[in-house]
């Protein structure tokens, strides 16, 4: 039918997209590329946009302006969309009293490939027992496998996962880890969204954050880990400041010690004691892009609308503190308000 | 779009209704007809409301074998209704415009395959209502398939039931809670529209526009006979007036609906 090859490389471009449903602008003049061949985590705090976002480069809602396309079209004009894209968008989708192999049967009939793929994908997301047992049963991490079988049925280039890890226990998380670099590793491309940033941390090379229907960031990992920092703490500080700044190097007082623009501890150690200051501490800080994350998306210009404006969110951090070490910023977690649309 | 219909065929067999469904029609059809078919030909009956019964062996036959198409209708509006409804409630219908993302085809293989699970009823339906319904004529002496024009009901039951379908398509676009949409449509089909029509005997311009009712168009269709409130037969359309009467309804309910969906946000 058409002139353009139905497998192009994979690319994801979104420019200028918009939604507004009545006075809420649910998504505000989006731009944001996913490269072919990587793994992007698309990132924000419950609301902030993603799942419209993804529902519009899908096609399921109708942008209020802006493109979103996959290889330069829009997914409507895909011929056989399943082979080209692979989505799971909720874990939720499917009828209670058919079976994840006839919910796949369904799928199947529309990509036009043969039951055998149908048992071939049960088998690859670790379910083959649950293929004759009704959905309406299954956990939420056999749901979200049932998604991921789905979307890879029609073998697409890329792949479209919304909070694929939602419901995952931790074995399940790594699972999914070792899977998506599995499926990258065969040159797809994929697109995930989170509200938690540590769950796809370790998994994607590419990030763009959303707060509030815009981007706030966009870059590799490596990128926005951004340059490294450390602290020292000493008793004659001002001395030391001299001293870093006659070797070039920038530093800040903060709490009873400096944060240093450098991650060379050593080199730091070296100019305390060639100046004859005494160091009481001396320690790599942690760039945690959690800590990033948390500071983009709840810096005040960013701070999620779906919370009341007049009074602060009662358990926020003080800014600059790390959040808790492992797990969600606590104000961000709170899947039980979920308002994405 | 053979692909998506192929689909909608899978969606249907795949979940238990089907064949619940296909029990309630076989065993309705059954039942109707062999209650119709023993009030018709008592002796009882036949000396008080003379006017009220079928006059001929044919007339007789039709009004026994669609006896229980009334509630055979219901069952495939409600089919048309849960075929949409469904899909919505258990949000589906996400993988089913992933899958499929041009709506309008998608609503065109939903129209197709219902009209073929539709019939497909009809015939589950009218193996009960003729079996049993031949069976009771026999037995009192009367031809059970005396006229060409029994076959032409028995045909056109089978469109009917395709089309009850489509208007429980659109209705379930338009009313997005499958619940409340069975609830409605089966409210408007057995307490609104009959109440309607008594209303509409009030006046002398009603009796123009009762015809056009959709069980009234239905009756009509069929070639079965219905009665007035007061058991006077009321003025019916010809067959074929009646099945283009059922069409325009079932064409305007599911036009409605593919266009509300092609506009939808799937949210």
């Amino acid at each position: 039918m058409t002139a353009v090859p139905e497998r192009g490389p994979g690319r994801i471009e979104i420019r200028g997209l918009t939604k507004r449903f009545g006075s809420f602008t649910a998504v505000d003049q989006l731009d944001f590329t996913v490269q072919p061949g990587r793994i992007t985590g698309f990132l924000g705090p419950n609301g902030s946009g993603k799942t419209t976002t993804l529902r519009m480069l899908l096609g399921l809602i109708r942008p209020t302006a802006g493109t979103a396309t996959i290889d330069g079209r829009s997914y409507r004009d895909i011929t056989e969309p399943l082979t080209v894209v692979g989505s799971a968008l909720e874990a939720t989708n499917f009828h209670p009293g058919r079976t994840a192999r006839d919910h796949l049967r369904v799928l199947a009939a529309v990509a036009g490939v043969p039951d055998t793929r149908v048992d071939e994908m049960l088998e690859l997301v670790g379910i083959p027992a649950a293929a004759r047992k009704r959905a309406g049963g299954y956990s939420m991490g056999m749901r979200q496998r049932l998604g991921l079988a789905g979307a890879l049925l029609g073998d697409p280039r890329v792949i479209i996962l919304d909070e694929p890890a939602n419901g995952l226990d931790p074995e399940g998380i790594r699972w999914l880890r070792g899977f998506l670099r599995h499926l990258a590793g065969e040159g797809r491309t994929l697109l995930i969204s989170s509200h938690m940033l540590s769950e796809v941390e370790q998994t994607v090379d590419d990030v763009v954050i959303i707060a509030n229907g815009r981007r706030v960031a966009e870059g590799t990992v490596a990128e926005l880990h951004g340059e490294p920092t450390a602290y020292v703490r000493s008793s004659r500080l001002p001395a030391l400041a001299d001293a870093l700044h006659r070797a070039g190097i920038t530093s800040e007082p903060r709490d009873d010690g400096l944060t240093v623009r450098s991650g060379d501890l050593a080199h730091i150690g070296d100019i305390a004691l060639a100046a004859g200051v005494p160091v009481h501490e001396l320690r790599a800080d942690q760039t945690h892009l959690e800590e990033l994350f948390f500071n983009l998306t709840e810096s005040d210009e960013h701070r999620n609308r779906n919370r009341s404006g007049h009074e602060a969110p009662p358990e926020t951090l003080p800014p600059g503190e790390l959040p808790p070490p492992s797990g969600a910023p606590v104000s961000t977690a709170a899947p039980s308000q979920e308002v994405d649309r | 779009m053979s692909a998506a219909i192929r689909s909608e065929f899978r969606k249907f067999f795949t979940t238990r209704l089907w064949w619940g469904m296909a029990i309630a029609v076989f065993l309705s059809g059954a039942a109707f007809a062999t209650i119709v078919g023993l009030i018709f030909t008592s002796n009882a009956l036949a000396g008080q409301a003379a006017g009220a019964l079928p006059r001929t062996d044919a007339d007789l036959a039709k009004a026994v074998y669609t006896g229980g198409i009334q509630i055979g209708y219901l069952l495939t509006l409600a089919i048309g209704i849960m075929m949409i409804g469904s899909e919505y409630r258990h949000k589906t219908i996400t993988s089913t415009f992933l899958a499929t993302p041009r709506r309008g085809r998608v609503m065109g293989a939903k129209v197709v395959t219902l009209l073929g699970i539709g019939a497909f009823y009809g015939v589950i339906s009218l193996v009960g209502s003729v079996l049993a319904g031949a069976i009771i004529l026999t037995l009192r002496g009367h031809s059970a398939f005396g006229d060409a024009s029994i076959w032409r009901t028995l045909a056109l039951s089978l469109l009917v039931l395709g089309l009850w379908a489509l208007i429980g398509l659109g209705a379930g676009i338009l009313i997005p809670n499958q619940v409340a949409a069975l609830l409605i449509s089966i409210g408007v089909a057995w307490i609104v529209e009959p109440i309607l029509a008594a209303v509409l005997a009030i006046p002398a311009w009603g009796e123009h526009i009762t015809p056009y009712l959709p069980s009234q168009a239905t009756s009509a269709t069929l070639g079965t006979m219905s009665a007035g409130i007061n058991g006077q037969p009321v003025g019916q359309l010809s067959w074929w007036a009646g099945a283009l009467v059922l069409m325009a309804y079932a064409a305007v309910m599911a036009g409605l609906g593919t266009w509300r969906t092609v506009r939808a946000d799937i949210s």
